[in-house]
Order: structure tokens, then sequence, then C-alpha cells
């Protein structure tokens, strides 16, 4: 159970995915401008990672490691995950309308986002068990939502503020992102 | 290498066959017609339709729920691609525009405190409501400036914000943000109906104005020279700019702030000046209407309110056509106004602008001799206003002993006495009522009964203490079959073709000034009384609309509004002025209103106002917060030091030459430069602003 805790912690603090390992930067800035969009599509990480991450890990186990592929993970991860979010999209569309439409267009947006497969990347190096995979992917994920909540609140208060011209918008994005992941770099060494 | 291109194949193949197959099993129907719709919207989400975002109006459009011009934001452009997709007709929606309500910014303003936080008018608000001491003040923090999805304003160097007109779309963004509610929509239709409410800025002259003209505005725009857009400013509240800048009494030269000072601004001539300009220049200026309605209305007199009524219905997109009992239009105007104070070419050429803004006007057509109420509204009419004049022009006329039936069952008390005495008093049936006749009423009661009444009701607007008859008087009378209705008020009538069948009356007990009818009727406070003659003791008729009843019928789906022949009255809202505003027959209605003719211009806009809100299914009523005689409202009762300027005078024919030639007019108007010197004398007042002295530079290094 320790070793678990310490999974978690780790993944959503110490090594955030994003203020940590710099992944998915792009969905970090572009949508962090209003607080109903970042939660929408932290929501939909939160789904996307762990879903993707169990279905890579059982294709690099079954599929790949049996035939010696390996070398080939990058590509079969990204053809995975890229049917898995368009199969799981119909799947929602007809069953849960209503997840469906909270989720919106941020379920595509992220099909081939660098977080989703680097999760599911480090899941394959760490040579997790299909448990601490889960787990693994899920804690990361919550991580990469928070971060993004805790910038979007710093931007949309920053929004009100009477910043330089030259640094409105996406530079001070810029900065308070930094500034973050510098506070996140307290944590390290913790686990 | 056969391994990994099996592998990837196989893994793609799969990948491939499972997506076909879930494509087939989770088919979703997605109509394609919102798609389509959804393409041809703009996009920016601004939610000036209601709905959220563009795919909610979409859908709503595409199933019915919502008509293809929704989107305010898109304009006439995206209307008809959206109704071209849809393959359905559009119905013209009139354009609407955002205007700031403020015209002094946090720089020239009186201010509470120096304000030093978040950049956002919403925070502002929250500290007191704001820095300035002027609760309707714009607080100049651009929240509207940020909100606007079209990038329609911008702020100006006063810190009030700008709109450009080209951008606006008129979705009303900034009016849902702006927590001062002072930039707001506006059309044509807003703003010839709009009245001053508490919670805009609006000057002393302005608001004294019985028929509500931005006088401030047009002033600005004679004193810039734009002596056009001053007469278009006028003829949104007033369509007689001619004969009004020659005779009104202008009450809003009394309330100028300038008599603080020295003298009232010259605000009457300078109307008078623009427009004699817009008529020399022998073309008329545009006036904007709203889209066609196709509803047409019956207006009853062709003097001064009901050529103004006309004339507004025309603005707001109806078809009004005036039925006047002389072989001339004007009224009052033409019959007792000298001319060497209204020349009866100006008066001409005011009413032929009238009639060209959509207006049929038909003379010789005297109301209950030639045309008839019950018989207008079976012709079609949507609506009948009757605006019968200040006097009763059966009087002004010269009386006759058997005056015309005019309004379905309602008799003035004089004139049934004058043709009881004639021996040609009309024979009577069923009930009557009694209603403004003060010390007569018993009187009045008796003589009803005498020409055959069955039972005769007595509203008086007072309680049983306040009548003007003792205990005795009333109790001996209510023997004989009267019965007095006291604290109460005839609220509507009610009735068939050409006849009167009942009469609505409101118990005034429990009833607050400003109270709907709507209102009054949760109260249960309305009872309907059948009653078929009515007798007021008024001097005349007052304004009111004839309206048919629509009955449901059918059942289901299959119901439909059917017109009958069946009509009510409604009683055009009270203006600011009036001094109670329930109910017809009024007390002080008929003094208050037609003192002068701008007060009947006034009373004509509302009448129109009224018309146009039955129509468009909307309750008759003053909008909520109208200021009205006995609101108070903030205002300054000293000015910081100016320096006196003289008012202009008016150049006028001496005494000698008014001897000489009678027929001439006396009054000769402003030359362009006086009016520029006057107009520069406007302090441009708002509640609490107005134009300061320049600061000084060396007072300025003082205080800095």
């Amino acid at each position: 159970m320790h070793e678990y805790w310490l999974l978690i912690v780790g993944a959503v603090f110490v090594n955030n995915i994003i203020l940590a390992r710099y992944l998915g930067n792009c969905p970090f800035f572009g949508v962090s401008n209003r607080m109903d969009t970042a939660t929408g599509m932290a929501m939909a990480v939160v789904f996307v990672i762990t879903l993707a991450s169990c279905i890579t890990w059982l294709v690099e186990k079954y599929v790949l490691a049996p035939f010696g592929l390996e070398y080939l993970e990058t590509i079969a991860f990204i053809l995975v995950i890229a049917s898995l979010v368009q199969l799981v999209e119909m799947f929602l569309q007809k069953s849960v309308p209503a997840l469906y439409r909270a989720l919106g267009i941020y379920l595509p947006l992220i099909t081939t986002n660098c977080a989703v497969l680097g999760v599911a990347v480090l899941c394959v190096e760490e040579d997790f068990n299909f448990i601490k995979t889960l787990v693994f992917a899920f804690a990361s994920a919550v991580g990469y939502g928070m971060a993004l909540i805790m910038l979007t609140g710093i931007r949309e208060r920053i929004l009100v503020a009477p910043v330089p011209k030259h640094l409105q918008g996406l530079p001070v994005g810029l900065i308070s992102g930094g500034l973050l992941a510098l506070a996140f770099l307290g944590f390290l060494g913790m686990v | 290498m056969l391994s990994a291109i099996l592998a990837i194949g196989g893994l793609g193949f799969v990948a491939g066959v499972g997506l076909a197959a879930a494509s087939k099993i989770f088919y979703v129907y997605v109509d394609p017609l919102i798609v389509a719709v959804e393409e041809a919207l703009p996009g920016a989400n601004c939610g000036g339709c209601g709905f959220p975002g563009c795919s909610g109006a979409a859908e709503a459009i595409a199933t019915g729920k919502a008509p293809p011009t929704i989107c305010v934001g898109g304009g006439p452009a995206t209307h008809a691609k959206v109704a071209s997709i849809l393959g359905i007709e559009i119905k013209e929606v009139e354009p609407e525009i955002a205007r700031p309500g403020c015209y002094y910014g946090p720089q020239e303003a009186d201010l509470k405190y120096i304000y030093d936080g978040l950049n956002d008018c919403r925070a502002a608000m929250l500290l007191g409501g704001g820095a300035k001491e002027c609760p309707v003040g714009c607080l100049g923090l651009g929240s509207c400036v940020k909100a606007c999805p079209f990038g329609a304003l911008s702020m100006g160097e006063d810190g009030l914000p700008r709109v450009n007109a080209s951008l606006c779309t008129g979705c009303g963004t900034c009016e849902r943000v702006c927590p001062k509610h002072i930039i707001t929509l506006t059309s044509n239709s807003r703003r010839v109906t709009q009245e001053y409410t508490l919670d805009q800025c609006s000057a002393p002259c302005q608001r004294t104005c019985p028929a509500g003209i931005d006088i401030p505005a047009y002033i600005d725009a004679a004193g810039r020279g734009d002596y056009l857009e001053a007469v278009r400013i006028i003829k949104e509240k007033n369509p007689f700019p001619l004969v009004c800048g020659r005779i009104c009494v202008h009450p809003c030269e009394n309330e100028c702030r300038r008599n603080l000072l020295d003298e009232p601004v010259a605000i009457n001539p300078i109307k008078r000046f623009v427009a004699d300009f817009e008529m020399k220049s022998g073309s008329r200026i545009p006036i904007e209407k709203a889209p066609p309605t196709g509803k047409r209305i019956a207006v009853i007199g062709g003097g001064a309110e009901g050529l103004t009524a006309a004339f507004f219905l025309a603005r707001l997109g109806h078809e009004p056509t005036v039925y006047e009992g002389k072989p001339h239009l004007g009224g009052l105007l033409r019959t007792i106004i000298p001319d060497s104070r209204l020349p009866k070419d100006v008066l001409d050429w005011e009413i032929q602008g009238i009639l060209e803004t959509g207006v049929t006007a038909h003379t010789n057509t005297k109301l209950g001799r030639d045309v008839a109420i019950g018989d207008l509204l079976q012709e079609g009419y949507d609506a009948v206003f009757v605006a019968t004049g200040g006097w009763d022009s059966q009087m002004s006329e010269g009386l006759p002993t058997e005056p015309y039936q005019m309004l379905p069952g309602v008799h003035l008390l004089v004139h049934l006495s004058f043709a009881h005495m004639a021996g040609k008093a009309p024979q009577l049936a069923g009930d009557a009522m009694i209603v403004g006749c003060g010390n007569a009423s018993i009187d009045a009661a008796h003589l009803l009964k005498t020409l055959g009444a069955q039972h005769v009701h007595v509203v008086f607007r007072g309680s049983r203490q306040e009548s003007p008859f003792t205990d005795e008087e009333l109790q001996a009378a209510e023997a004989q079959g009267i019965t007095f209705h006291f604290r109460s008020a005839i609220t509507r009538m009610f009735g068939r073709a050409g006849d009167l069948t009942h009469v609505e009356v409101a118990s005034l007990e429990k009833y607050v000034p400003g109270q709907t009818l709507q209102q009054l009727h949760e109260q249960a406070a309305l009872q309907h009384i059948p009653v078929q003659t009515l007798v007021t003791g008024a001097g005349r008729f007052p304004e009111l609309i004839y309206a048919p009843v629509y009955e449901q019928r059918g059942e289901g789906d299959q119901q439909e509004l059917v017109r009958t022949d069946h009509w009510e009255t409604v009683v055009p809202y009270a203006g600011p002025f009036a001094e109670e505003d329930v109910g017809i027959f009024r007390p002080g209605e008929a003094t208050t209103d037609y003192k002068a003719v701008v007060e009947a211009i006034g009373a004509g806009r509302r009448g129109a106002a009224s018309v146009h809100k039955r129509l468009m299914g909307e309750e008759v009523a003053a909008p909520p917060g109208m200021i009205r005689r006995s609101t108070r409202v903030l205002t300054v009762d000293t000015l910081e030091p100016l320096s006196p300027q003289p008012r202009e005078k008016m150049p006028a024919l001496s005494p000698v030459e008014q001897m000489a030639n009678p027929e001439a007019e006396v009054e000769l108007g402003f030359s362009e430069e006086q009016v520029r010197r006057e107009a520069q004398r406007c302090l441009r007042c708002g509640l609490i602003c107005y134009r300061r002295p320049l600061q000084e530079p060396e007072s300025l290094a003082k205080s800095a």
C-alpha cells in the first residue's frame, strides 16, 4: 500500500507531468483562459490518459514484447491511442450523452497529445504491472488537471490586473506557468 | 521485419475494422440541418440570442424553437443565409445599436474617493457603488469594451466608451456586463417609445419637456453646426419642431440650470432655427422606421395629438389612418393660433412631412356622423385610437342639440343636459354609470332615470366621507336604486360592435400608485358591471384605445385565435406628469395634458406607444422606474462660479411694424451666429454633472 501512496504523490506533485516533465504544454496554455473550459479539459485528460495507458500496456505486453518489437512502441501507441479515443467518443455519444457533452470538444483535441503518449511510454519504461500502470496514469492525469486549474485561476486574476501591454496574454501566462513550476520544484526529493 | 509489418498492420487492421464496426453500432443521428445552420452562424458565442453559444442556437433554429433571425451578432446577412438553409422567409428585424448614456468621464465628474483596484467596473461597483458621486455614472474601467465580442467598443480619452457603429451588431453583451446599466441597446422603436427613468442620466430640461425631447443632445448638435442631426433628435419625440419652435410654452427653460446663474438657454429658439433650416433646405430628413408590421390603426382626430400618434405609429412600422371631421388637418393649431405666431404655410409644410412618413388621412370624416368605432373595428383595423382633442370639438363647432354618438355608449353630461332641455335626448335602455360628475352626480342619476335607465351606478375616486353629499342624501339616493362605488375607478369598457355591454370597475382601497391593471386583478380588486350607458362630467372625451377581443377556438394543436366582434378599451399609460395613473377619466388629466401643444404631442406619442405595446402583446404600462412628478431626482442647486453670458434676444417686429402688418410673423428667428453662441451657453447637464469652467493651468499646478 505504501508503495502506491508514494506512486500517487510522486506522480501528482513531485514528477508532475507538466510542471516537472514539461509534457502537454499546448493545452496547458491554450485552454487555461477560462475556468469552465479548463475543468472540462482536466476531466477529459483524466479519462483519456487512464484509459490509453491501460490499453497501451496491454498492447506492449501481449503484442509488441512477444515479438521483440519494442522499438515500434511510439508508432504503435499513437495508432492505438488515436483509434481508442475515436471509439470512446462514439461510445459516449451513443451511451452516455451527458458525459459526451461535458467532455465535448476536448476529447478529440487530446487524441495525440504528448502528455497522453508520454504517460503511456513512462508506464512501459518503468516496467509497471497493470495495477501500477492504472494508478500511475490516473495520478499523473490528476496532476495535469490540478496544474491546469491552478494556472487558470492565476490567469483569470491576471486578466483584470494592470499588466504591461507587451506582456498581456500569452507572455504573462508563460511567466505564471514558469513560476508555478518553480514552486513545484519545492516538492523535489519528497519521494 | 515481417513480424513488424504484421504486428503494426494487424494493429491497424483491428483498429480500422473496430472503428468501422463501432461507427455502425454507436451510430447517432445528427440532423444535418443543425450542422449546416451552425456553420452559417458567426461562431462568436456571444450569447446575444439567449442560447448557450452558437451550437445551442443552431439546434434551436433547426428544430423550429427559434426564428432564423435570432442571431443578433450576425445581422441580416446571417439571417438570410440561415433562412435559405431552412428554406423559409425571414421577417425583417429592426437594427439595434449600443449607446453609452453617460457624458462626463471620471476626470470631469465628482468623485467620492480615488479608486485603485481591479481594473473592472463590476469590481469597482462593489465599493459603495463605484467612485462617482452620481449613482448612474459610467465608472470608466471599460468592462463593456473588454466584453464586446465584435470589437465595436473602445475607450475614449475622456474615460467613456465609444461605439463604432459599423462594427456594433446589437448583441447586447455590453448591456448585460455594465453593472450600472448605462450602456444600452437602442433602436428606432426603443427611442421613440422611451420614457426617462431613474437609472439613466437626464437633464432637468429634458425631464420637464412634456414631449420628452432629448434637449441637451439637440443643442449639442446645433452647436456643432449639425442642424439636421438636431432635427432628427427632436423628431424622435416631437414631429412638430416648426410649430413648437414658434408657439411652445417651453417649460424646459424654466428648469434650465443656467437660471441659477443668469438666464435660461434659449432652448426653443434653437429648435425653431434648426426646424426652419430643414424647411428652408427644401428637402426633408429621412425618418427612420421599423420594419412593417402590417397592423392597421385608425386614429380619430387630426389635431396635434392625433397627427403625433399617427406619426409615431408609422415610425413603429404600423399603418395609421387619421379621420378628421373638419376639412383640414391641424386642429386647434389651425383654428385658434393666429398667423402672426404660426403662419399657415409653415403648419402645412409640417403636416405634409407627417403624412409623408406613411400616414393616410381622411378629412371631412367625423366620428359619430360618418364613421363609428364598431364599424372601423369591423372593417379590420387592429386598433382605434381616439384623440378627439383638448376641447370637446362639438362644443367648439357650435353646439348641436343632437350631439353625435362618438364613443359607443359614452355621453358627456353637458351634451346630454342640453339635448334634454331641447327635448331631443336619446331614450336610454339598460343600466347606466356616472363618473366624474361631482356635485351633479345625484341630479345626473335622476336625469338618466328620466331618460329610461334602469339602474344607475355612480363611481367616485374619493371615499364616502369625501363625497360632496351628506349621509342622508346618499341613503335617499340608494333607496331610489342608485349604487355608489367609492374609492373606485373605471379601468376598462367592454362592448360588441356599436354597443357598450359592461364596464370594469377597480376598487382603489388597497391601491398603491404605480400598480398595473394586472396587479389590481391579482388583488381581486376588479369587478365587471353590466352597463349600457356611461356618462362623464368631463368636458371632453379621454384618449382611449379600442381594440378587438380575440378568442381561443379549437382544441389541442388546432387552437387558433379568432377575432370576434367584441371589443375592449385600453387606457394609454399615464405620462410622467399625470396626477394619478389608474383608470379612464383620471382626475386632472384634462387640465394637465392639454394646456399646450407640446403636452398634446407628449400624450399622442404615449398613445402611440400604448397602441404599439398592445399590438405587440405587451402590458400597456409605463416603464418601471419612470420619473413622475412625485419622483425625487438627484440634482444640484448651486453652480460653481461661471462667467455670466447674456441670453440672445429674439429678433422681432417692432410694435409699429406689427400694427402696419398684423398678418406678418412677429418673431423672426435666430441667426446662425446667435444659435452657435446660444448653444455654447448650454451646460450639457446630467443629473449632477454639467460643463464646468476649464481649470486654469495655475490652479492645476497648485493642487498637484
